[in-house]
């Protein structure tokens, strides 16, 4: 039995009037990979960043029900937004550096916390590229602007950065949907890699890519998860109709 | 009908020259006259030997005082209006006010920089005043050009350091300033050109025409080039020597050419790196 990483129960989000997220309830197995798959409008990117309190830089967001992080509820008043995103990681779908060098990118989340020693951030950097598969291709040059690497190594630049903070939970939100299919195998080995020390969640509009990587799939539909599984049984024998049809692409 | 039509190029195109000439005849006026009485000797002697030292330094004192004052309060009002303020109607009226107060013409900042800081605040007429007085000018400029520089910084980059854990002011002194810096620079350039000119507002509350010498303290009263320019031409106008009057046109004219040539420098020079 895998231990539940985030629980959400009756998870509700709207922007101003609108319904977006409708009594989610979804369980995140530690150390494993959840895809997050439907069609688009369906909520999944919102459902993303329910997860890390993203959600309430969004203008007229407002959430009700509970997430919770290790049994505890992250929309507590007394949860540091910024001390719940070191644990929760995030990666966007474009790859977005900060407009600064490589090194002060990867550096950024330590620097923030007040860390600025100079060995500890050496180290730290060092470590975090060689987890995202950077280190050997950017070690020459880490004073470089992060803008001068090709889009594939700005998004392992973002999965550096991310890691640096040493989060338990990586979310990333269709990752890949800008690369080439190289770039995205890289990151999908990366993952894969990953899931050893933590909890990656994925949303992603690329069934191929969730069937290949995620360990389980949610199915979300008009802002309500239809069903969950491994990922095995969702594609070869869903439970619902719906799953079914969407699977088979008959819409989407 | 297509008579007009076909001669509309050639209209435009003999219009669009009316600014140029007006451009080169006014360039080539002042520097006809005023060229040979420009020199490094006639901008460091004193105005009591037939120079104009003590304007030049009093136009950069009130320059430069004016503009540490307007920057920082200019960018943190702009940084307010864009990154917390929330959409409301308060907020718009704001907006809309600081757009019309930089149209204002100069004389009612004059009156009111008299009214206010001269006379109520009891600065009288001195440097002080006509620092807070040209800073009221040039705030609306700075407000405005940085609220637009901040939000051409992408939203995408606000996100990356706030899910990496950074508060939103740390956000904002960490990543957002220095990506609108460019922008925000160019617009206390504008701001100061906007001022460099002015000589209403500060004729009303910072000069003297008996001033002499420098200004000791903030508190004492100021010459300026734009001020000094206005007395020789008006109150001096018989004993003063044409040549002297337009050298001291030329060189407040240089000083705003290179006022702007700056802000429209850098401005290029931003515009073609791809920062995100």
């Amino acid at each position: 039995m895998v231990r539940i990483k985030i629980q959400t129960n009756s998870l509700n989000v709207w922007y101003g009037d609108n319904h977006v997220l409708q009594d989610v309830k979804l369980a995140i197995p530690e150390r494993h990979i959840t895809a997050i798959i439907g069609p688009s409008g369906c909520g999944k990117t919102t459902l993303l960043k329910s997860l890390n309190r993203m959600v309430e830089l969004i203008e007229g967001a407002r959430v009700e029900g509970r997430v919770l992080l290790d049994g505890r509820d992250i929309y507590d008043s007394d949860m540091d937004p910024a001390e719940l995103r070191r644990r929760v990681g995030m990666v966007f779908q474009k790859p977005n550096p900060l407009p600064m060098s490589i090194y002060d990118n990867v550096a950024y989340g330590l620097r923030v916390r007040g860390i600025d020693d100079r060995v500890v951030l050496d180290e730290a950097v060092e470590e975090a590229l060689e987890r995202a598969g950077l280190w050997s291709e950017v070690k020459e040059r880490l004073r470089d602007s992060a803008f001068n690497l090709s889009i594939g190594q700005q998004q392992r630049l973002c999965i550096a950065r991310a890691l640096a903070v040493g989060p338990d939970v990586l979310l990333l939100d269709e990752p890949c949907s800008s690369l080439d299919p190289i770039s995205t195998r890289r990151i999908e080995s990366l993952l894969t890699r990953l899931k050893n020390d933590l909890t990656l969640v994925i949303v992603t509009h690329n069934l191929q890519q969730a069937r290949r990587i995620a360990d389980y799939t949610a199915f979300l539909y008009m802002g309500r998860l239809v069903e969950m599984a491994p990922t095995e049984e969702i594609f070869e024998k869903p439970r619902e109709e719906l799953t079914r049809n969407y699977i088979e692409g008959r819409f989407g | 009908m297509r008579g007009v039509e076909r001669l509309t190029p050639y209209i435009t195109s003999a219009l669009s020259l009316i600014p140029i000439a007006a451009i080169i005849a006014l360039t080539s006026l002042i520097a006809y006259h005023g060229l040979g009485g420009l020199s490094w000797r006639f901008i460091s002697s004193s105005i009591l030997r037939g120079g104009v030292y003590e304007a030049v330094i009093g136009t950069l004192l009130l320059f430069s005082g004016a503009t540490a004052i307007a920057t920082p309060l200019g960018v943190l009002a702009a940084i307010y209006l864009v990154e917390y303020a929330p959409r409301s109607w308060l907020t718009e009226l704001v907006e809309r006010a600081v757009e019309n107060l930089a149209g204002v013409p100069s004389i009612l900042y004059g009156l009111f920089g008299f009214t206010l800081f001269s006379k109520l605040l009891g600065f009288g007429i001195s440097l002080l005043s006509g620092w807070l007085t040209l800073a009221c000018m040039m705030l609306p400029i700075i407000v405005r050009s940085s609220q637009e520089a901040l939000r051409m910084v992408p939203k995408s980059i606000r996100e990356a350091s706030l899910a990496l854990g950074a508060s939103k002011w740390t956000t904002i002194t960490r990543c957002v300033l220095p990506a609108a810096a460019p922008g925000i620079a160019t617009g206390v350039i504008l701001g100061v050109c906007r001022v460099a000119g002015e000589t209403a507002a500060i004729l009303l509350t910072s000069c003297f025409y008996t001033m002499r010498g420098l200004p000791r303290s903030p508190l004492d009263p100021v010459l300026s080039l734009t001020y000094y320019l206005y007395i020789l031409i008006v109150a001096k106008a018989g004993d003063t020597p044409l040549e002297v009057i337009f050298a001291l046109a030329l060189l407040l004219f240089l000083l705003i050419v290179a006022l702007n040539s700056t802000a429209l420098i850098l401005r290029f020079r931003y515009r073609g790196v791809k920062r995100w």
